[in-house]
């Protein structure tokens, strides 16, 4: 009985943010935006011509990771600071318990995310002429980064909305804590573009899985002395 | 009275330890064979950098966690404490290293996987100061850098750890390695100097943690007497 409660708290709560995304539209103009933007600009200034090939998988796994990234930072933060902003956290938390509001918030995220990887990893495969051989294998990788980044991004800007809002802060804070995730999601994307094979990039999906699992449990523990305080 | 002579006492022991250790490492330990001129002699003060200042983080966690269960000002105050002298021993390991890695192959920075945990454990400290700094409430700065630390410390695993196993590293292995079967391949003076610099390196580590907790106590009892 109370878990359904939760559950319909959390999905009550991501339909409040989905609603509130599209009327306004900020986060997903900012991320798509952002996303496009750079994949021209290294698209433009590198092309797919420019890297010699005994370079290519290294630099083309980590150049898809910096684009995804930074263009994720520019609009996830927002999930906390517009309720600061908008003086509607109050209300929110009379509304709901903290673990509905922390899992709605992070699905949203995750939607955001995922968005982001469908709209900029075809167009940078086709524009990069990044071949990658196990499809699957990348799927995989992009939706554990996907899940475990969601899981740092949103708690770290859950954290910097009680602070002072500042996206600078967001970026300050998320970058050392998300620095080994991309390591191991460069790694997993290059080990899925040079093989079929899904044991190429199990050691990656071990690794991102794990550090992502651990962040979502001490962020449900976290969460409502951020949030409350 | 008795107090202050057995800190006096102790000040004196850790410094006498701390001097010794230093004529050790330069007089007593044999050198190293495989390395230029007497390099190696900088693992003797690198490695127990790098050591207090994972140890500091530990502290800054327990600190932290305390804190959060707690709520005394004091344990804020002691987290702080220990994360400033995480920051300065992250950035002491930091540098040693990078004066190593210029000696041994001609450049002070390689992206070894080991050099990145590091620096990201700096990147930490510092992040976990400009989280501080950003906000003036003093309850909602301890509560709020109380859980960046414990979420900080999440990650910590996976740099020592994971991200090490990945990628090929220029340092040895870990003494605990993989097989987990304990690996000291050093000649036994060597391991003596390491492992007493290791413990005078945690004793200055304390002796300064202790310094500003007390400091910390002082500033929180006089304005405890000015706002009663």
């Amino acid at each position: 009985m109370r878990s359904s409660t939760l559950l319909s708290e959390i999905l009550a709560v991501l339909a409040k943010e989905l609603t509130a995304e599209l009327r306004s539209r900020v986060a997903l103009n900012a991320i798509g935006l952002f996303g496009l933007t750079t994949l021209i600009a290294v698209a433009y200034q590198i092309g797919p011509y420019q890297i010699r090939e005994a370079d290519r998988p290294h630099l083309l796994s980590a150049l898809l990771w910096i684009i995804l990234f930074f263009a994720a930072t520019s609009g996830l933060s927002r999930v906390f600071v517009k309720e600061e902003d908008a003086h509607t956290a109050k209300t929110l938390r009379l509304a709901a318990r903290p673990l509905a509001i922390l899992g709605g918030k992070y699905l949203f995220n995750l939607i955001l995310l995922v968005g982001l990887y469908a709209l900029i990893v075809p167009l940078y495969c086709a524009l990069m002429g990044y071949a990658v051989r196990g499809v699957v294998g990348l799927l995989l990788v992009l939706v554990a980064g996907a899940v475990a980044l969601a899981a740092t991004t949103t708690i770290v800007a859950a954290i910097i909305a009680r602070a002072s809002g500042s996206t600078t802060l967001f970026a300050i804070l998320s970058v050392p804590l998300v620095l080994p995730l991309l390591v191991m999601l460069i790694q997993g994307t290059r080990a899925a573009a040079a093989s079929s094979e899904l044991a190429a990039v199990l050691p990656a999906l071990q690794g991102i899985g794990s550090l992502g699992g651990a962040v979502m449990i001490v962020s449900v523990y976290l969460f409502p002395v951020v949030w409350h305080d | 009275m008795t107090e202050n002579r057995t800190r006096a006492l102790l000040h004196w022991l850790l410094g006498g330890w701390v001097l010794l250790v230093i004529l050790a490492a330069f007089f007593y330990a044999p050198s190293a064979s495989g390395f230029k001129g007497e390099s190696a002699r900088i693992v003797f003060f690198h490695v127990p950098q790098a050591w207090v200042a994972v140890l500091a983080f530990c502290v800054n966690l327990v600190a932290s966690i305390r804190y959060l269960r707690k709520r005394n000002a004091l344990d804020d105050a002691r987290a702080a404490a220990a994360a400033r002298l995480g920051l300065i021993f992250s950035v002491l390991a930091t540098v040693t290293g990078s004066i190593f890695a210029h000696v041994m192959w001609n450049s002070f920075w390689n992206w070894d996987p080991r050099e990145v945990s590091i620096v990201i454990l700096l990147l930490i400290y510092a992040a976990y100061f400009a989280l501080r700094e950003a906000i003036p409430d003093e309850e909602r700065r301890a509560s709020l850098s109380a859980a960046y630390a414990v979420l900080a410390f999440v990650t910590m695993p996976f740099l020592v750890f994971v991200v090490p196993r990945i990628y090929w590293s220029l340092h040895p292995d870990t003494i605990i390695g993989a097989t987990g079967k304990l690996k000291l391949q050093m000649e036994s003076r060597m391991l003596q100097v390491l492992f007493g610099s290791l413990a005078g390196f945690t004793g200055l580590f304390f002796w300064l943690y202790t310094l500003d907790v007390r400091l910390a106590r002082v500033r929180l009892a006089r304005r405890g007497r000015e706002e009663a």
